[in-house]
């Protein structure tokens, strides 16, 4: 006697299945080593170039920013604009210490080269929160 | 440069900079084979320039 069974078509996979919770867990916490230290999420990852350009690229808007005597901004703000430019500095993570220390003459936003720095230092920040986004969808497994 | 916090740019250079450390860091993360990658980071440099100096001769009728 064969087997009279119906041979059924394969599952489908979901889409996009969800990720278990450690994988979670995991992926947040390379996330929020990528915040801290720009390339780590990445580095964790053996996403070596990845990692290299995130640290070199992150560093020197840092570096130029401050070279260019923008303004790192303070926890002390005195208006929203103020708290938006705290924030993005802040998404350098440890390299907002860096750039509080270079920057030991103060800003000098008279000159355009001010401005300019202040923008260098916001999207340093602004980048690094990207790249960490990126190593967060990546050990997830979304994307690479 | 002169010393730390010195650093001169004009704007084009500061343009120049700035486009080209952000499209290294595009490239990098938004594309994985090595050909694409140089492929975006050039487009994307071209992008920024070209975005930039259009923007700047759209302002120059109001600069004065």
């Amino acid at each position: 006697m064969t087997d009279e069974t119906p041979v059924s078509a394969p599952e489908e996979p979901p889409i996009a299945a969800p990720a278990p919770r450690s994988r979670q867990d995991y992926a947040l916490a390379l996330a929020i080593a990528g915040w801290f230290l720009p390339g780590l999420g990445h580095l964790l990852q053996r996403m070596w170039g990845r990692a290299l350009v995130v640290f070199v690229v992150v560093g020197m808007l840092v570096v130029v920013g401050a070279g260019m005597r923008g303004t790192v901004f303070t926890a002390h703000g005195n208006d929203a604009f103020d708290t938006l430019g705290y924030v993005a500095d802040l998404g350098t993570g440890s390299f907002y210490f860096v750039a509080r220390a270079l920057e030991r003459t103060g800003p000098d936003t008279s000159h355009a080269n001010g401005d300019y720095g202040t923008r260098f230092l916001a999207t340093a920040g602004v980048l690094n929160l990207l790249a960490a986004l990126h190593a967060f969808e990546a050990a997830r497994g979304r994307k690479a | 440069m002169t010393g730390f916090g010195g650093l001169m740019l004009s704007h084009f250079q500061a343009l120049l900079l700035f486009a080209a450390i952000i499209s290294l860091a595009f490239g990098f993360l938004g594309r994985r084979r090595p050909k694409d990658r140089i492929s975006y980071i050039l487009w994307s440099f071209f992008l920024f320039l070209v975005v930039g100096i259009g923007i700047g001769w759209l302002m120059y009728p109001f600069s004065r």
